[in-house]
């Protein structure tokens, strides 16, 4: 029985030799490699054709809400700028012809911003969010300063959303990449992974 | 008048070949990019041109355009003279190089070689020798220890690769009994030579491999710890010298070793064109050097070292030892 064992483990090793004398290592390296150069790019091509449109838990571009009457939801109460790590968050209160407390200013520093949603946590009155959208870079730190009335008006939370669509990239106005498909393929479906 | 044809013909076969070696890196730089993307689930170039098929032309562009820098403490004569000498031998080289027999164009025949030397391998393996002066030089004259230690790299590595490389083609010449390129092309008519000297093949790709610095054996230039080895100081059109010389090497040592040892242009089976199956075959191993580049990872240097003297050189004795034993 020993002996046997002894036996079976050093015909193992003879056959690992013999598999290193004929490069069995690197042959097996080489296919796998040939493998792997006709499977699918797992890359997207991004400004150009595709774009990934995130998912609805996606931290992106700040955004404030409106109310079921269209008014403002936010209640100016600074909490959200009290814990921004950042301290990026400037609100500034006034009170309405209704008699209600809402920002008079609210102004986000995106620049210093580090997107970690804690704004939306705190928030007592579910005023304000970070959606999905994620291309707005600038050549001056100034206008990543974004008022209340911009804010209003940045989307909001992704519906869909955990795929790539159809994109195109738009340089004539401004650094933009279009895409009007609502969803596309499920890329990570497609990722070899072995 | 003949003698004035014949010029002619030679000057024109020159120029064609200058044209053609020189025109070669755009496509091959856009191929090992693509394979590269590829094997790694990329894509490689896509923005310019159709799947970036102009990429190389916008890289030439770019390279032309850049400033031209010498360092400050630099041998200027040296290192101006560096890139030409890399550049000039793998083209010289070419010159013994048979690309298949005679074809007749309008009545005549025209021969697809500039010279049929009686020893076009010798010649071969003198005139490449002297590329390494280029690396050596602008390794040295660059005056950084990176370029320094990538040089002395690649003289320590060529001086270990070039024997046994010398060595393994000595069964090839005992078979063909010459060392006329085109003889031993003839001498395959029937059986390859991988068939009887398949020893002598291994020993003489993986030389040529270390030869042609590539992977798994480009230690002179090993991005990974020197920088860029003996090119990092060059930039522009001296660094693309370097770079035309990489890529003519790595089609030169594919086409030795089609020549040498798969048959040239004879073709098995498929009867096509002996031009054409000449193409296949090269192309083939330049797939399969950019293939093993982006596959394996670099020797280390003392393992280069015992690759060469240890395992390279005694079996390219025995290759000829046995050879002669059994084809006297
Ligand atoms: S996401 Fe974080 S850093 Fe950005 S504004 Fe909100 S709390 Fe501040
Ligand atoms: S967004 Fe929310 S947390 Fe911030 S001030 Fe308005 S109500 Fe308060």
């Amino acid at each position: 029985m020993e002996s046997g064992a002894a036996m079976s483990r050093a015909f193992d090793r003879i056959g690992t030799w013999i598999g290193w004398a004929f490069f069995a290592d690197l042959a097996s390296g080489l296919t796998l490699t040939f493998g792997y150069m006709f499977s699918r790019p797992v890359t997207m091509e991004y400004p150009d054709k595709e774009k990934w449109l995130p998912y609805s838990r996606y931290r992106g571009h700040h955004f404030l809400k409106r109310d079921a009457e269209g008014e403002i939801k936010c209640v100016a109460c600074e909490l959200c700028a009290r814990i921004c790590p950042c301290d990026c968050i400037e609100v500034v209160p006034y009170e309405d012809e209704k008699g209600n407390r809402r920002p008079a200013k609210f102004e986000i520093d995106t620049a210093r911003c580090l997107f970690c949603g804690l704004c939306e946590d705190a928030c007592p009155a579910d005023a304000i969010a970070l959606g999905q959208q994620y291309e707005f870079s600038s050549f001056s730190s100034r206008d990543l300063v974004i008022g209340r009335d911009d804010l209003l008006g940045k989307p909001g939370k992704a519906t869909t959303g955990g795929g790539v669509v159809a994109a195109r990239l738009n340089t004539k106005k401004d650094v933009l990449v279009e895409t009007n498909e609502p969803q596309g393929y499920n890329w990570w479906r497609n990722i070899r992974r072995t | 008048m003949e003698l004035i044809v014949a010029l002619g013909l030679i000057v024109f076969k020159v120029a064609l070949l200058i044209a053609i070696l020189l025109l070669l890196p755009l496509p091959l730089t856009w191929l090992e990019r693509k394979i590269a993307g590829h094997m790694q689930q990329r894509m490689g170039p896509m923005r310019v041109g159709w799947h970036g098929l102009l990429q190389p032309v916008a890289d030439g562009i770019k390279l032309l355009t850049k400033e031209d820098h010498i360092p400050a403490d630099a041998d200027r004569f040296l290192f101006k003279l560096a890139p030409i000498l890399a550049l000039a031998p793998p083209f010289v080289v070419f010159v013994a190089i048979p690309f298949g027999e005679s074809v007749s164009v309008l009545g005549n025949e025209i021969t697809l070689y500039v010279s049929d030397m009686n020893v076009a391998l010798l010649f071969v393996f003198a005139v490449i020798g002297i590329e390494v002066y280029g690396v050596i030089f602008g390794g040295w004259a660059a005056n950084s220890k990176y370029s320094l230690l990538g040089s002395l790299r690649t003289c320590a590595q060529m001086i270990s690769y070039e024997i046994p490389m010398g060595f393994a083609v000595i069964g090839v010449v005992i078979l063909a009994q010459s060392m006329s390129l085109l003889d031993i092309v003839r001498a395959q008519a029937d059986v390859w030579n991988i068939v009887y000297q398949p020893v002598g093949f291994f020993v003489f790709f993986v030389a040529g491999l270390a030869e042609a610095q590539r992977i798994p054996f480009d230690l002179a230039e090993a991005e990974g710890d020197l920088g860029a080895g003996f090119h990092t100081e060059y930039s522009g059109i001296r660094f693309a010298f370097f770079m035309v010389s990489e890529y003519v090497i790595m089609v030169l040592v594919s086409v030795l070793t089609v020549i040498l040892f798969f048959g040239g242009w004879n073709g098995v089976l498929i009867p096509l064109p002996p031009v054409l199956w000449f193409l296949l075959k090269v192309a083939f191993f330049v797939y399969l050097f950019m293939w093993f580049r982006f596959t394996f990872p670099r020797y280390r240097y003392d393992q280069l070292m015992a690759i060469g003297w240890k395992v390279l050189l005694p079996l390219s004795l025995a290759n000829i030892i046995i050879t002669g034993i059994a084809f006297s």
